[in-house]
């Protein structure tokens, strides 16, 4: 199912691109447009994709997970083109090749620390020996001891560290971090870019941020205004996400 | 970690409607139960109750009230079949079985059955079981008195013990009558115990005719300002009263619906003075007369389970804000619609089998009550049993219902928009 374009990582490597975008468009009913001539990455490449609210940075990703269709263009994942896939195939290659990251966590309430890493793993087509043993030590590298603890118990921090552990939890080809520093202090945005940096090149996985925070500009080597990407930023006149 | 673990998480985050929504499905499942059980247990008691006698002729009101008294000991009989008329009765006929009782008086609210030895020979309690004593043996004389199985057991009364009759049932609007008037002058000796029978008799306690009629002739001579010590040769034909008597025509093939037991009940009808029953019909006729009174109930029962399922619906259809934004997550994570679908379907099923499991508890619990009250309130003796096909039909009737009350919910949850629901994205 690989897209044979996709074969490229710019390095002469055969091994697909964990993301290529090519030509999108999305329009919403606001008559707003979204368009993107090109965005590849690399895999285990990091990306930070910066826009000010509304520029349709959220729509991006909700387009590369594969849960809203694109008007035009092609999204690969690993090689995989999203929107090829249809219903549960496109679910379950989600499961597998993409984790993300939320601004508010979006861990499952009521769900201990472990369970939201397993509820990953239980989506997916993970072997369910190697379940329990990887999501602990996912959780305990990235310094979660309470593992039993429900979500709603941990401290802020803890919770997006749960959250990281998640995204990573069926060694996606592809991470993808939703203003992943909005809801904590400057000290500990450092802390969890940090963290999330490390994993995502720890696991092998590529990530891609997107922000409107200026200060994580300094821990991207790769930095994109998603509206430098806009084909016609003239589009751009409404508001969206 | 499984699908059926999100679905416990998902209860356990709504703990409190999920109880509520629990216990309602349980009291509307146990009440169906109950009263289903109670239909049954109902049936079989009346059914077992009426024994082998053919015809119970007795001088109440009504076919239906002579055999609820007489063989049910709902009620002591007010109106008494005279000496002469008992003894033209029994020459009537060459009856097969003429047994007469006497009932009016008790012991602890027990009724005491004052009879003859034909009723531990010849009447069955139920049809085609004879009588078993657990202990001791029939009356043989005088102030003997042999104890129903619910009686000893109640009573803890062992063989050997001495009773004192009390007049009439001992009970007042009130309850236990303690101003009652007691037979205190004739104390009576236990000599038998009954196995258990399943029928009202269980519940009774039997002597001889003449010692009930002793205590009442004593009684009438106290009255008359005559203090004597009453025997046998002081009874006049005016003690030598009974309240029933129980009878069975020669039958060869035990069928209750003999032309010789047709002709015998029209002769003994055209006599205006008795009330004559054939106890089965008259059993029959009693449930043919609940019959639409018990589909109401039913009916009723049944609306109350269906309203359950409606709470279910509205529990979970309330919680869908909340819902939605799980459901999100979990597509986000890999899970299909149609396991999101089931997802919500298995939770409104669980929370129906947890219904129907805690309804049977209900149930026994409603039995218990309902069968004390019908034995004190109506001396009516059922035998609290949870009927199993009801108790089957009634947790998968409970089941279906709560899984259909889960499916606009988990239509809802298969229709969730993920991208609308993870907001705040950016």
């Amino acid at each position: 199912m690989a897209n044979a374009s996709d074969n490229s990582s710019g390095t002469g490597s055969s091994t697909p691109l964990a993301l290529n975008i090519r030509e999108l468009t999305f329009r919403y009913g606001t008559g707003f447009e979204l368009r993107l001539n090109a965005l590849q990455l690399a895999r285990g490449e990091e990306m930070l994709l910066m826009g000010k609210s509304g520029c349709g940075k959220s729509t991006l990703l909700q387009l590369i997970a594969g849960l809203i269709d694109p008007g035009a263009g092609s999204i690969t994942v690993g090689g995989q083109d999203m929107h090829a896939l249809r219903g549960a195939a496109r679910d379950h290659f989600r499961g597998r090749s993409v984790g993300m990251v939320f601004q508010t966590f979006n861990l499952l309430q009521g769900f201990s620390a472990r369970e939201n890493v397993l509820v990953a793993m239980l989506m997916s087509d993970m072997p369910k020996q190697e379940w329990h043993a990887r999501a602990d030590a996912l959780l305990r590298s990235l310094g979660i001891e309470r593992l039993d603890a429900r979500a709603e118990e941990l401290s802020v921090g803890q919770q997006q560290r749960v959250a990281i552990a998640r995204a990573l939890a069926c060694r996606p080809t592809l991470v993808l971090a939703d203003e992943p520093t909005a809801s904590l202090d400057p000290d500990n945005a450092v802390i969890a870019v940090r963290i999330l940096r490390d994993a995502c090149r720890e696991q092998g996985a590529a990530l891609l941020v997107v922000s409107h925070d200026p200060s994580l500009e300094a821990h991207f080597a790769r930095r994109e205004r998603l509206d430098a990407l806009h084909a016609s930023s003239a589009a751009m006149s409404g508001a969206t996400s | 970690m499984s699908d059926l673990l999100i679905v416990l998480r998902s209860l356990r985050l709504r703990l409190f409607s999920t109880i509520v929504v629990i216990v309602l499905v349980a009291v509307s499942a146990g009440l169906l139960l109950a009263i289903l059980s109670l239909r049954e247990a109902g049936e079989r008691a009346f059914t077992r109750g009426t024994g082998n006698a053919h015809l119970l002729v007795s001088k109440d009101g009504s076919p239906l009230v002579s055999v609820l008294n007489g063989i049910f000991y709902a009620n002591p009989p007010k109106a008494p079949i005279d000496e002469a008329k008992l003894n033209e009765l029994r020459d009537s006929f060459p009856w097969s079985m003429f047994v007469p009782t006497a009932i009016g008086d008790s012991y602890r609210s027990f009724p005491v059955v004052a009879t003859n030895a034909d009723f531990f020979a010849k009447f069955q309690p139920v049809a085609g079981e004879p009588w078993v004593f657990a202990e001791g043996k029939p009356f043989a004389a005088n102030f003997e008195i042999v104890l129903g199985s619910a009686v000893a057991r109640e009573t803890g009364i062992r063989l050997g013990a001495k009773l004192v009759l009390t007049h009439g049932s001992g009970k007042s609007r009130e309850g236990v009558d303690e101003h009652a008037h007691e037979h205190r002058e004739y104390e009576f000796t236990v000599v038998g115990i009954l196995e258990a029978t399943g029928a009202p008799h269980d519940r009774a306690c039997f002597t001889d005719l003449e010692s009930s009629w002793l205590l009442h002739a004593h009684d009438r001579y106290e009255r008359e300002g005559t203090t004597r010590h009453v025997t046998v040769k002081d009874l006049t034909a005016a003690d030598r009263v009974v309240t029933g008597v129980l009878m069975r025509v020669p039958s060869r093939d035990n069928m209750s619906a003999s032309p010789v037991l047709v002709a015998q009940y029209d002769r003994l009808r055209r006599d205006g003075s008795l009330t004559v029953a054939l106890p089965a019909n008259e059993v029959q006729r009693l449930f043919d007369i609940v019959a639409s009174i018990d589909v109401l109930f039913i009916a009723i029962a049944g609306a109350t389970v269906v309203s359950s399922a409606v709470a279910i619906l509205l529990s979970m259809v309330n919680s869908m804000s909340e819902r939605r934004r799980q459901v999100a997550i979990l597509r986000v994570l890999g899970a299909t619609r149609a396991r999101i679908f089931w997802l919500v379907l298995t939770e409104s099923t669980m929370i129906g089998l947890a219904g129907s499991a805690s309804g049977v508890l209900v149930a026994l619990m409603v039995l218990a009550f309902a069968t004390q009250w019908m034995r004190v309130a109506h001396g009516l003796v059922i035998v609290p049993v949870l009927d199993a096909r009801s108790a089957v039909f009634v947790a998968m009737a409970t089941t279906v219902l709560a899984a259909l009350a889960g499916l606009v919910p988990s239509i809802l949850a298969y229709r969730t928009s993920v991208a609308r629901n993870l907001r705040p994205l950016g």
